[in-house]
């Protein structure tokens, strides 16, 4: 059977999105499919993300071959020649089998042809419906005929067919005839290898939990609606304003868990905790007057960073936490404020007042997508979310169909982003690998840089969004008196398919080799093939976006502003044309580095890609932590699980295991790196990698609290485990135990949450109960953080009698032998007692720490976060890389997880690995620096500044060189650089004087 | 007429690709009114901004300068818009230490979202260059 | 690393002392060879020269207070290919030392295999005073120190030399004291570093101190404080504003001394003589069509901000640059008024520590808040 190249991509949200461009990045053709009219789905109606409350969208876009996708902010768009958006699109009918789907989908009209629509907005003018807006969450008001969103590229618009009234108004109006009012569907056959679900979530409705009065009560909002009031773009431009009176609200309270850990919904959606915490600390840094109150079951703030910036908020601005279910909101109708009945720890009724109630809803399977599943052949779970398993977190029921995201299970983006990678990994074993072919140096670029610039300048009237404020021929005739320029035309509509065969021709003709286009906001790379020219010959002016449209009450300095902009961007083009940087070659080969379950999946995952792969490992065994892994909470067998994935490694003629060896040295760089490793008995030996994997591990703190160590029936949950499972322990034979959670984790000197601690604590004392329905099981604990669907055992637990009670960390268990018994003493929350506890057994849960990283990074010349696990390059959008391009992180490296999360992230580092891998070469981008050696003193500020190791100081040479597929061409060296020694092509300082010459 | 009101600046303005520059195009289609005084350069990052640009500009001929770039922390380029801040800093340092008009530089941080920011800077930079009136190097035969 | 010993001066006044002292680390071979002033045979002046034979001693004089270049600059070009393979003893004032620091940072210099041996200084004259002062006296190194002795400030001394907070060596191995010290009688050598103490030892010296240098030294850095601010506030009144800046720059001929003499301008080929400034005649033109004329050759004041953007962040104040000026512009009294706000703002004093980073090649997530909003 003949391999495909091509996937589908269902969903472009944050996963879908990302699994496009992972695996257009590394070659595949990608259809990428959204019900909706654009790409973005949660993503862009945020602004900023936990835990670090920046913007790093962006960071999403490929990190190789820079110059294939656009270059600019996702929010606008996203245009890569290897991703096919599909919007308004659904999957009708799904036939084949993985290597070979056949999918029946149907794209609804939009009404408006994107070819034509210039976005001129005149239809929006006329139109006469009004409708609530979906960007700003029903919010602000919108026509019927509408851009998405503000800044989508293009930016061409849309009818929304369910409230549109067909009066034809826009029709008549349209000055390009772009607009049909036909309802119409196009069915299309995709022939694809493999699928990908990244559906996301649906909000639960927060109208069904009616003692809330949502929507009753303006003044109650949900967390969206909050980031859509506090985002610039949102409707009252960032500022916090209560909806009913638009005034600044100052006491504002956040209820958690709306529609999540209850009897409908008995699992937790995730995110809402730490979604609340953002939405808490923006507020706070921006009005540090706004008192801030959430109520709360437990805060779970389990990922990476996650608990730091729950202390940040609580301990440093002042956000205010009070644990209680809140029962009933009223309103209080003169102020129109919210009086909240709560229900404190002591079982109390309290009533408190604030101005504004935001409800922090949960998440629930998006609509339709029972259908959808049923469409795909794959099956949901019993929440009607993806079915997967535990040990194969991206995989659906369904062979060739992969699921990433809050599809399969609520979560946040950081790992949604993981499974996107996961996904894309495993969808690509169904698919062709095609090779990434080297671009080769254009002939066209290279002559060109001998010849004198001619320069050819196309000015775009836009109908007369242009003209109506600029005098274009006054612009053409000054650009023709402009030095070099050989031609000049006017053009009605440039983004007209036809629009470039008549400049087409008169570019040959005048010999025309480098353009000035003036016209909007468009992205026309893809379209420079047509007149033979390349991006880099070809320089824009937005004379609609950045002047017509907006200083339509200043034509004549407007004018004046035209002419400036276009003789600066003739300065541009006039300067000759940058050659090539050659590419360099790929060693088709990656290291990894540890032998337990991350570093073992991710190998496997290299192999089954064609990769050579060389896993050194420092102890004597394969299999890490996951030695001591018995069962678990779900009912998985881990250690069929360890044996099987062994005995793979073991017998995949790619994978060589070389166990207890180290990584002694680093030199190089991505694609090229050389190691030298050392075996106990053997010499040093080198090795050339193209990539290397960081699955190095994690290991359980060793607790020197609570007497452990001191007295035999002190454990850990780890040697409960061991002890219940090879039968050395008989539950029969045990009345009474107490677990004791958070032991180290989430203390000074280790501020986060190990993730896992409380599922084994589930696991653990479930397993106990199964074996004897009568022993007590007390679970002391701070914050029970039993996430997503564990939520489910948490309840089961409370159902089978055990008792959980929680302490402060100020007053932490006592645990003190008495004679031959164990009392363990505690402050009693709910009563206020003290309670006090003769266990036969204490079981501790101790933290997940980091072994000691600092040689292996340095050896590696990558960072450690300040807990010392590996510091990735962003900690949501690029969760799996470094800033050094080639290394990659997956496991407990990276920081604490479950098994099935490390297995998702060893496949994403792999599947970072296997694209970088698969291509025969890197090729630079065209803006990539470079030294003029004989100007280079050799300082190394350059090298000192660039983020990405993409200059070096040969050691062979001397001189300071650039490694141009790692340059992203960001500048940063030219800056540093005090003698002009560091150069951006294409923009040398030279040009850039002649251009801001130009200017006046 | 008052002589501010004649007097139209020509400012420079460096603006990233990833933020300002969006955000640019943002109050574009938004439609956003706001005067033509701002020569706006598209360059990758407002690190690699060179001081000598700015310099540059002021003494050929601009009235202002304004480099925008991503807000703190969210720089495409991870720390570009740190560094250019450390840049701008001396360099606006050394020029009021000399008593040159520091104020004539602006530095400002506007999100890909932040259109409404971009119009508005854009309005208030114009008329503070307005206030301060022509730049003085721009007529010196003699710098 | 506090050890210290006293040097007794002899005959041959400090001068002789310090040369014995030179000559002692030959003798327990502890240097190959060394890099010290040496006084010209003309006598008006001293040239930094790398010693190997000990005879040559006795031209050596590190007191003459002269400075005509920063050995900073000679302790690059030795170092810069590759290390010294043999022990270099190096002499230096402090602000050669300090930009040596600097020049270290930028990985224009090497340490490795020196013995850096620090030496108070009292100031200096410019070349041509100092060839005046020597005609008046016997031994320039010894009078000018009794001079000093007795507390005397010559007004002539190089105007850098006036405000310079830094009389003493930091960093060095060792540091040649004269502040505070009884130069009729002794001078001291102190240890700065582990080797420094190691050389105290091994040369036999009998550890000592003295109880007067802390405040001698004090006194010293704040009567210069006091003047420092004295000539910013002068160099505020004179050269602040297009106009006054103008006119201190009027006399300036775009020679381009001034980086040639600075001895952190570390640059193979200024940013200001490569091809960007290569402009066309149009180019030319079309400038002097704008302004009605224009200056030839151009960018003076673009020339001197960016200098002053490149590399006031780690000026040390030695002043050559207004030295190399053919037209006396007090170019390092701008460098040294901007370099000291610059310098605080960053909490950066050149030359201070090695692991001290250049502000420029880091930042902080939280500060400047002021710059952008």
């Amino acid at each position: 059977m003949v391999k495909l190249n091509s996937v589908l991509v269902i969903g472009a949200g944050a996963g879908g999105i990302k699994a496009s461009l992972d695996l257009a990045e590394a070659g595949f053709k990608v259809y990428l499919c959204d019900r909706s009219p654009a790409i973005g789905g949660a993503l862009i109606r945020m602004d900023r993300w936990f835990p670090d409350n920046h913007c790093g969208l962006c960071q999403m876009l490929p990190a190789f071959s820079t110059d294939d996708s656009s270059r600019f902010c996702l929010r606008r768009g996203l245009i890569h020649p290897d991703i096919e958006l599909m919007p308004l699109t659904e999957v009708k009918e799904v036939a084949g089998q993985a290597g070979d789907f056949r999918i029946g989908v149907t794209s609804r009209a939009t009404g408006v042809t994107p070819e034509l629509c210039i976005g001129c907005g005149l239809c929006a003018g006329v139109c006469p419906v009004e409708t609530a807006r979906e960007f700003n969450e029903g919010l602000a008001p919108r026509k019927a005929i509408y851009p998405p969103h503000p800044g989508v590229l293009p930016y061409v618009y849309t009818i929304d067919w369910d409230s549109c009234t067909k009066c034809g108004a826009c029709v008549a109006k349209c000055p390009t005839q772009a607009i049909r009012l036909k309802e119409g569907e196009v069915i299309r056959q995709l022939r694809v290898g493999a699928v990908i679900l990244a559906t996301g979530f649906e909000e639960f409705d927060p109208v069904l939990a009616t003692q809330y009065g949502y929507q009753r009560y303006p003044n109650v909002i949900t967390g969206i609606e909050l980031e859509r009031i506090l985002s610039p773009s949102g409707l009252t431009g960032g500022e916090l304003l209560r909806l009913s009176d638009n005034r600044a609200p100052g006491s504002i309270a956040f209820l958690q868990c709306v529609g999540s850990r209850d009897s409908r919904k008995d699992y937790c959606s995730s995110t809402c905790c730490m979604f609340a915490l953002k939405e808490a600390t923006l507020l706070k840094q921006a009005n540090p007057q706004v008192d801030i109150h959430i109520f709360f079951m437990d805060i779970r703030a389990f990922g990476k960073g996650y608990y730091r910036y729950y202390e940040q908020a609580r301990d440093e601005l002042g956000v205010k936490f009070t644990r209680s279910r809140v029962p009933v909101i009223r309103e209080d109708p003169p102020t129109r404020n919210l009086v909240l009945t709560t229900i404190e720890e002591n079982g109390a009724l309290a009533k408190r007042q604030f101005e504004l109630v935001v409800l922090s809803v949960g998440q629930t399977p998006a609509p339709g997508f029972q259908e959808l599943c049923q469409v795909l052949g794959v099956e949901v779970n019993k929440w009607g979310f993806c079915r997967s398993e535990l040990f194969s977190p991206v995989a659906t029921t369904r062979e060739g169909i992969y699921v990433c995201g809050s599809a399969s299970a609520p979560k946040d983006i950081a790992d949604t982003l993981v499974e996107a990678g996961a996904a894309a990994d495993q969808a690509s074993g169904w698919l062709a690998r095609r090779r990434v072919p080297p671009t080769p140096p254009e002939e066209a670029m290279e002559s060109d840089a001998e010849e004198a610039p001619r320069l050819g300048v196309l000015l775009c009237d836009c109908g007369q969004e242009i003209t109506s404020v600029l005098d274009l021929e006054e612009i053409a005739e000054f650009s023709r008196q402009l030095p070099d320029v050989a031609w000049v035309a006017r053009v009605p509509y440039l983004c007209y398919t036809d629009a470039w065969q008549r400049p087409a021709k008169e570019l040959r003709k005048h010999k025309v080799n480098r353009l000035v286009i003036g016209a909007c906001s468009r992205y026309f790379n893809t379209r420079l093939g047509e007149i033979g020219l390349n991006s880099s010959a070809v320089q824009k002016v937005n004379l609609r976006e950045h002047i017509a449209w907006v200083h339509g009450d200043n034509p004549k300095v407007a004018t004046e502003k035209a002419k400036s902009l276009l003789a600066m961007a003739i300065e541009l083009a006039r300067a000759p044309e940058p050659e090539p940087a050659s590419p360099v070659n790929v060693h088709p080969r990656a290291l990894v580095i540890g032998g337990g379950l991350a570093g073992l999946t991710a190998a496997l995952s290299l192999a089954r890609h064609g990769i050579e792969v060389h896993l050194v490992e420092k102890s004597a065994g394969l299999g890490g932590n996951l030695k001591q892994i018995c069962y678990t909470l779900e009912g998985d067998d881990p250690q069929a699980l360890r044996e099987n994935i062994i005995a793979r490694v073991k017998t995949d003629r790619l994978i060589q295991v070389a166990l207890e060896t180290e990584l002694m040295e680093v030199g190089g760089y991505a694609g090229n790196f050389e190691v030298s490793l050392k075996g106990k008995e053997s010499l040093l030996h080198s090795l050339e990698v193209g990539a290397i994997i960081v699955a190095s591990g994690g290991e359980e703190y060793r607790p020197t609290e609570y007497l452990y160590g001191q007295n035999k029936n002190i454990i850990t949950q780890k040697e409960l485990e061991g002890k219940l499972f090879s039968a050395k322990l008989d539950p029969r034979n045990i009345s009474s135990v107490v677990m004791i959670q958070c032991v180290g984790s989430r203390e000074k000197e280790r501020p986060y949450c190990s993730r896992i601690c409380c599922s084994q604590a589930l696991k653990n004392a479930l397993r106990l109960k199964e074996g004897n329905p009568d022993i007590e099981v007390t679970v002391l604990y701070r914050d029970m953080t039993s996430y997503g669907f564990q939520e489910e055992y948490y309840t089961r637990a409370r159902e089978k009698g055990m008792t959980f009670v929680r302490y402060e960390p100020e007053s932490k268990p006592e645990v003190r032998p008495e004679g031959e018994r164990l009392v363990v003493e505690v402050a009693e929350p709910v009563l206020g007692g003290r309670l006090i506890l003769e266990p036969d057994l204490v079981i501790l849960s101790p933290a997940i720490i980091p072994p000691e990283n600092t040689p292996l990074a340095w050896t590696l010349g990558v960072g450690l976060n300040e807990d010392g696990f590996f510091q990735e390059a962003e900690v949501k959008f690029r969760p799996v890389d470094f800033l050094t391009e080639g290394i990659y992180v997956c496991g407990l490296a990276h920081s604490p997880r479950g098994m099935g999360e490390s297995i998702t992230q060893a496949q994403a580092a792999a599947q970072k690995a296997v694209s970088l891998l698969t291509r025969e070469q890197l090729v630079s981008g065209i803006a990539v620096s470079e030294t003029i050696q004989r100007q280079c003193s050799q300082c190394e500020l350059c090298i000192t500044v660039c983020s990405y190791t993409a200059r070096m100081k040969d050691v062979e040479s001397g001189e300071v060189v650039v490694r141009g597929a790692l340059c992203r061409g960001c500048g940063a060296c030219v800056v540093a650089c005090p003698s002009g020694a560091a150069k951006l092509r294409g923009f040398k300082d030279r040009q850039v004087f002649s251009l801001i010459d130009a200017a006046f | 007429m008052a002589e501010e009101d004649q007097f139209e600046p020509v400012i420079v303005g460096f603006f990233c690709n990833w933020c300002t520059a969006a955000a640019a195009d943002l109050a574009g289609t938004s439609r956003m009114q706001y005067p033509p005084n701002v020569r706006p350069i598209r360059v990758m990052c407002s690190g690699s901004v060179d001081p000598v640009y700015v310099l540059r500009a002021l003494l050929g001929g601009a009235d202002g300068v304004i480099i925008g770039g991503c807000p703190p922390g969210d720089c495409h380029y991870v720390s570009g818009n740190y560094r250019a801040r450390r840049r701008m800093a001396i360099l606006k340092t050394i020029l009021a230490t000399l008593g040159l008009e520091e104020e004539r530089v602006w530095v400002r941080w506007i999100s890909a979202a932040e259109g409404a920011k971009f119009s508005r800077t854009m309005n208030e930079l114009t008329q503070a260059i307005k206030k301060l009136g022509p730049n003085p190097m721009k007529r010196d035969w003699s710098i | 690393m506090s050890s210290s010993a006293i040097l007794p001066v002899g005959d041959g006044g400090v001068l002789g002392a310090v040369r014995a002292f030179l000559g002692s680390l030959w003798q327990k071979k502890l240097i190959d060879a060394l890099l010290v002033p040496l006084e010209l045979p003309s006598g008006d002046n001293v040239v930094p020269a790398i010693v190997s034979d000990p005879e040559k001693l006795k031209m050596a004089n590190p007191l003459a207070p002269v400075m005509p270049l920063n050995s900073a600059r000679q302790v690059s070009a030795i170092t810069i290919a590759s290390p010294s393979a043999e022990r270099l003893g190096v002499v230096l004032r402090p602000c050669e030392m300090r930009a040596l620091i600097e020049l270290v940072k930028l990985k224009q210099a090497s340490l490795e295999n020196l013995l850096l041996i620090g030496i108070d200084c009292p100031g200096t004259y410019s070349i041509s005073d100092y060839g005046r002062f020597v005609q008046k006296v016997k031994s320039p190194a010894n009078d000018f120190l009794s001079k000093f002795q007795e507390g005397k400030e010559d007004p002539l001394l190089r105007k850098a030399c006036q405000i310079c907070e830094y009389p003493v060596p930091a960093n060095t191995d060792l540091v040649i004291g004269l502040l505070g010290m009884d130069l009729n009688n002794s001078i001291l050598l102190e240890a700065g570093t582990a080797a420094g103490e190691r050389i105290i030892g091994e040369l036999g010296l009998e550890k000592g101190g003295v109880r007067s240098r802390e405040a001698a030294i004090a006194k010293m850095v704040s009567q210069r404080a006091e003047r420092r601010e004295r000539l910013f506030e002068q160099v505020r009144k004179d050269a602040r504003g297009l106009e006054k800046l103008m006119a201190a720059l009027a006399t300036c001929i775009n020679c381009h001394n001034c980086k040639t003499a600075c001895p952190l301008c570390y640059c193979q080929e200024c940013f200001f003589d490569s091809p960007v400034f290569k402009f066309e005649a149009e180019k030319y033109l079309g400038w002097a069509q704008r302004r009605g004329a224009l200056r030839m050759p151009t960018d003076t004041l673009l020339f001197h901000l960016t200098r002053l953007n490149h590399m006031v962040i780690s000026c040390v104040g030695c002043g050559l640059c207004t030295e190399a000026c053919p037209n006396n512009i007090p170019v390092a009294d701008i460098f040294r008024l901007v370099g000291d706000k610059v310098q605080k703002d960053f909490e950066y004093v050149p030359g201070r520590n090695l692991d001290d980073e250049l502000p420029l090649t880091t930042f902080r997530e939280e500060e400047l808040h002021n710059i952008g909003i």
